[in-house]
């Protein structure tokens, strides 16, 4: 695999999958909203040679008015998505975005794979969109999760998939990775036991 | 005849238990390996793999 990392940004080519064709397309449209956002979850393994499927890729778009969000919604639109789980944009944004729920986005027709929006409303939420990574993925751009962040959080979410997710991108990433910065990541989250079985430790369980 | 389906002993699911484990030991040895393979592997080459595991799907 190669990829350089310079300030922030991790430049990388590669064949492109329909996923991630999809994901650039998703990014475009909040490129061009000028919405500031951030992908998170399992996607961000997959693009990194994760072999695996997703259903769905998880964002956080930065909290904004209602009348920016419907512009957005009309793009989306053009652009060949639809809304889902709710066909009114008001209701989309009211009920679901405000209320911490994730209005989900799909090429029309299709209702996989999806988009989950939410807006950022903890801590985590909030550093994840704020310390976000950027990928210039074939001259094109999508914003990534943090590594560190992203392999601790997958630690703490704790299921079987959740956890090999972390030791791949701990593998793929362990030569630029900010180790002292994964360990604070780890630390905060709480789940100092988690590493040591899944990221430390080179058998895992035994 | 009805089915009556499993029926297991406090073994029989303690077996169950070690197995889940194993596999999952044996899942992580794959990752560690699978990503040895792709670190020394050119872009177009794993991606073009992975591509063609996901539309197989």
């Amino acid at each position: 695999m190669e990829f350089t990392a310079k300030k922030g940004t991790i430049f990388f080519q590669k064949e492109l999958s329909a996923l991630d064709k999809l994901v650039l397309e998703f990014a475009g449209t909040l490129k061009a909203a000028k919405i500031d956002y951030v992908i998170i979850s399992g996607y961000v393994a997959i693009l990194f040679g994760r072999s695996r499927e997703t259903e769905d890729v998880d964002l956080f778009v930065e909290e904004m008015p209602l009348e920016k969000f419907l512009a957005f919604w009309n793009a989306l639109y053009e652009a060949g998505f639809e809304c889902i789980n709710e066909s009114n944009p008001s209701d989309a944004y009211g009920d679901y975005l405000k209320e911490k729920l994730a209005p989900r986005f799909a090429p029309k027709g299709k209702i996989i794979p999806n988009f989950e929006v939410k807006f950022p409303k903890t801590a985590y939420n909030n550093y994840a969109l704020k310390n976000k990574v950027k990928v210039a993925l074939n001259q094109q751009e999508i914003n990534i999760s943090e590594i560190e962040l992203q392999i601790a959080f997958k630690l703490k979410l704790g299921s079987e998939k959740d956890f090999e997710d972390a030791r791949h991108l701990y593998n793929v990433f362990k030569d630029s990775l900010d180790t002292r910065l994964l360990e604070n990541q780890v630390k905060a989250l709480g789940v100092e036991k988690q590493a040591e079985r899944i990221l430390w430790r080179k058998k895992a369980l035994s | 005849m009805e089915k009556k389906g499993l029926v297991l002993t406090k073994k029989d699911l303690l077996e169950l238990k070690e197995e889940k484990k194993r596999n999952f030991e044996a899942r992580l040895e794959f990752i560690d390996l699978y990503c040895e393979w792709l670190k020394k592997t050119p872009n177009k080459v794993w991606s073009r793999q992975q591509n063609s595991l996901s539309s197989r799907a």
